[in-house]
């Protein structure tokens, strides 16, 4: 039996070897890099310690980088959580049309952030853009949609949270359709009103959706990237920048790999710190219900 | 309750219309852009919202051209690949973790959180440089790996959650019969897991059509292109030289596959995702 159980573990073995090489060395890799002044090519590299750390903490695109890869986190999730959120509410609900509402919502999940950021590229541009139309038409002055940093790294936030509103809204489907009727029945007969129903029963019943829903659109958040490549370029003057595209251009265009490394293990740390106390907290509260 | 469910049904109708519209006009709309931009002229440059003057199919056509069907078929079989090796490897994994009981299936949830939480950006420099050493930059094989072990450790959290519910007697009676460990794996507790790992295959080969990031720093030379990074180039010179129609036409055609996959396979991948957020 003994033989049998390592003989079931040996099942692991092609997962892990992928996940060694392709995965594991790589991080290992990136770790000790940024130990190094390297320009990414060259066959040498100078070993300077922790000074690429203490550059990063006077490196101002560092921090801006920072504060937009907070608001890209923070601000998604807010907007996924309230909006999908809504939406599940409302396509939980029976009408005609609610399954292709649903399918409907879901649908940019399915296409590429980079895909759907160029196309709506064409919605924010000043000259000719979509959304300047729109207001063209309600008579509204054009705006300058990408003229600050803040602008544009508002709408990235608006346009990334659009975009996968639609994990959010089946994350909290799944957990509206778990809440037994009975619970929900017995309160009607006890006559309370809507606002009672969804903030004193269903809820406290979603913990475990809210966990799951607030981790993965943070952590997600904290990671965004393609959609910032095709819809701002980083622009103007890289204030809308997220850390992980700063670590794209100064690997590729600054040519500064050590760099690039020890802001990629900084943003690991952040992504870590900030995660990892809000997921134990949550499934506290789930324990509690 | 008749008399309550009769208010509801005359109170109700007017704002949930109003929010059915709303929701159809903001996700249709951006996609209705992208078709209209990809059937103009180059010179008709009107606003995007109101259809062209004169629809010209050309773009569609003149797009589909030989670099067009070969960065489909590159797409394609890294998609494919991705699957198989991600499928297979990840379920395998999950079912040698749950069955073996060891220490690492109690706490694979905390693990895959961990693995969640890195950056594919953060091992961009390691892997870049990696891949250059060992010769897979320009290599289809090399994004099919990454693009795996990207996967993997989600796939196989999944695929542990649902073997967990199998009755562990299925498995005895296998070893009564004296089948080994794979057979018992590939012929009794497989054929448990035929609709969630459609769905997950599906969701996988999505992921891996769409995949950017490594791609678009790998794949350099153009005959290994896929198909995003062929849209990505004919909107990059558009902004320049190049003719916007088409590089929409080219973003439409591209898109597609994933369209129609879609539709055909909706209610599939949304139960399914409803189904494995629930475990």
């Amino acid at each position: 039996m003994e033989k049998r159980k390592r003989a079931t573990l040996y099942m692991c073995i092609p997962a892990l070897l992928i996940i060694v090489f392709f995965m594991a060395f790589p991080l290992i890799n990136g770790i000790s890099v940024s130990f190094y002044k390297w320009n990414g090519y060259s066959q040498t590299k100078k070993f300077i310690g922790f000074e690429n750390y203490i550059t990063l903490l006077t490196d101002p695109v560092f921090w801006r980088s920072l504060a937009n890869t907070l608001l890209y986190g923070f601000g998604s999730t807010l907007l996924q959580n309230v909006f999908g959120l809504l939406i599940a509410l409302y396509v939980n609900s029976k009408f005609r049309g609610r399954n292709f509402i649903r399918a409907l919502v879901y649908m940019p999940i399915m296409i590429s952030g980079f895909i759907m950021g160029q196309i709506l590229y064409y919605f924010f541009q000043y000259d000719g853009g979509v959304m300047n139309d729109l207001l063209g038409i309600l008579s509204f002055a054009p705006v300058y949609w990408m003229e600050t940093g803040l602008r544009a790294a508002l709408v990235i936030t608006l346009v990334n949270s659009w975009q996968y509103l639609g994990l959010c809204m089946v994350i909290y489907l799944a957990g509206l359709q778990n809440i037994p009727m009975m619970y929900i029945e017995a309160a009607r007969i006890d006559g309370v009103n809507r606002f009672q129903e969804f903030f004193k029963i269903k809820l406290p019943m979603l913990m475990s959706s809210i966990t799951t829903a607030v981790i993965t659109n943070l952590i997600g958040g904290f990671k965004l990237y393609e959609v910032i490549v095709s819809l701002s370029g980083g622009g103007p003057n890289r204030k809308s920048l997220s850390l992980s595209y700063y670590i794209q251009l100064l690997y590729f265009n600054d040519e500064k790999a050590g760099y690039a490394s020890a802001v990629g293990v900084a943003l690991f740390f952040m992504i870590f710190i900030i995660s990892w106390p809000i997921n134990k907290y949550l499934v506290s509260k789930v324990e509690e219900y | 309750m008749d008399i309550k469910k009769k208010k509801k049904k005359i109170t109700t109708p007017i704002w949930r219309y109003f929010i059915f519209i709303a929701l159809i006009i903001v996700y249709i709309l951006p996609m209705y852009v992208l078709i209209n931009m990809s059937l103009r002229e180059v010179t008709d440059i009107r606003s995007r919202l109101y259809p062209p003057i004169e629809i010209k199919w050309d773009n569609y056509s003149e797009v589909l051209n030989k670099s067009f069907f070969n960065s489909l078929k590159n797409s394609a079989f890294i998609m494919v690949w991705t699957v198989i090796v991600e499928i297979l490897f990840g379920s395998m994994a999950a079912y040698g973790l749950v069955r073996s009981k060891s220490k690492v299936a109690e706490r694979f949830a905390s693990i895959n959180l961990g693995i969640m939480m890195i950056p594919g950006l953060a091992l961009l420099v390691g892997t870049y440089s990696l891949m250059v050493r060992v010769n897979l930059v320009n290599s289809l094989w090399g994004i099919i790996f990454l693009s795996a072990a990207g996967g993997l450790p989600a796939t196989t959290f999944m695929y542990m959650n649902y073997i967990k519910s199998i009755p562990i007697a299925l498995d005895e009676a296998a070893v009564i019969d004296g089948a080994s460990v794979f057979r018992t794996y590939i012929s009794i507790i497989m054929p448990q897991l035929k609709a969630v790992t459609v769905t997950r295959m599906i969701m996988t080969a999505i992921g891996s059509w769409n995949n950017y990031l490594m791609p678009v720093f790998l794949l350099q030379k153009k005959s290994k292109h896929t198909i995003i990074l062929l849209i990505k180039s004919a909107f990059d010179s558009a902004g320049s030289v190049g003719n916007l129609p088409q590089a929409a036409a080219t973003c439409a055609l591209g898109l597609l596959p994933i369209i129609i996959l879609y539709i055909f396979a909706q209610r599939y991948i949304i139960e399914g995702q409803i189904d494995s957020a629930v475990k």
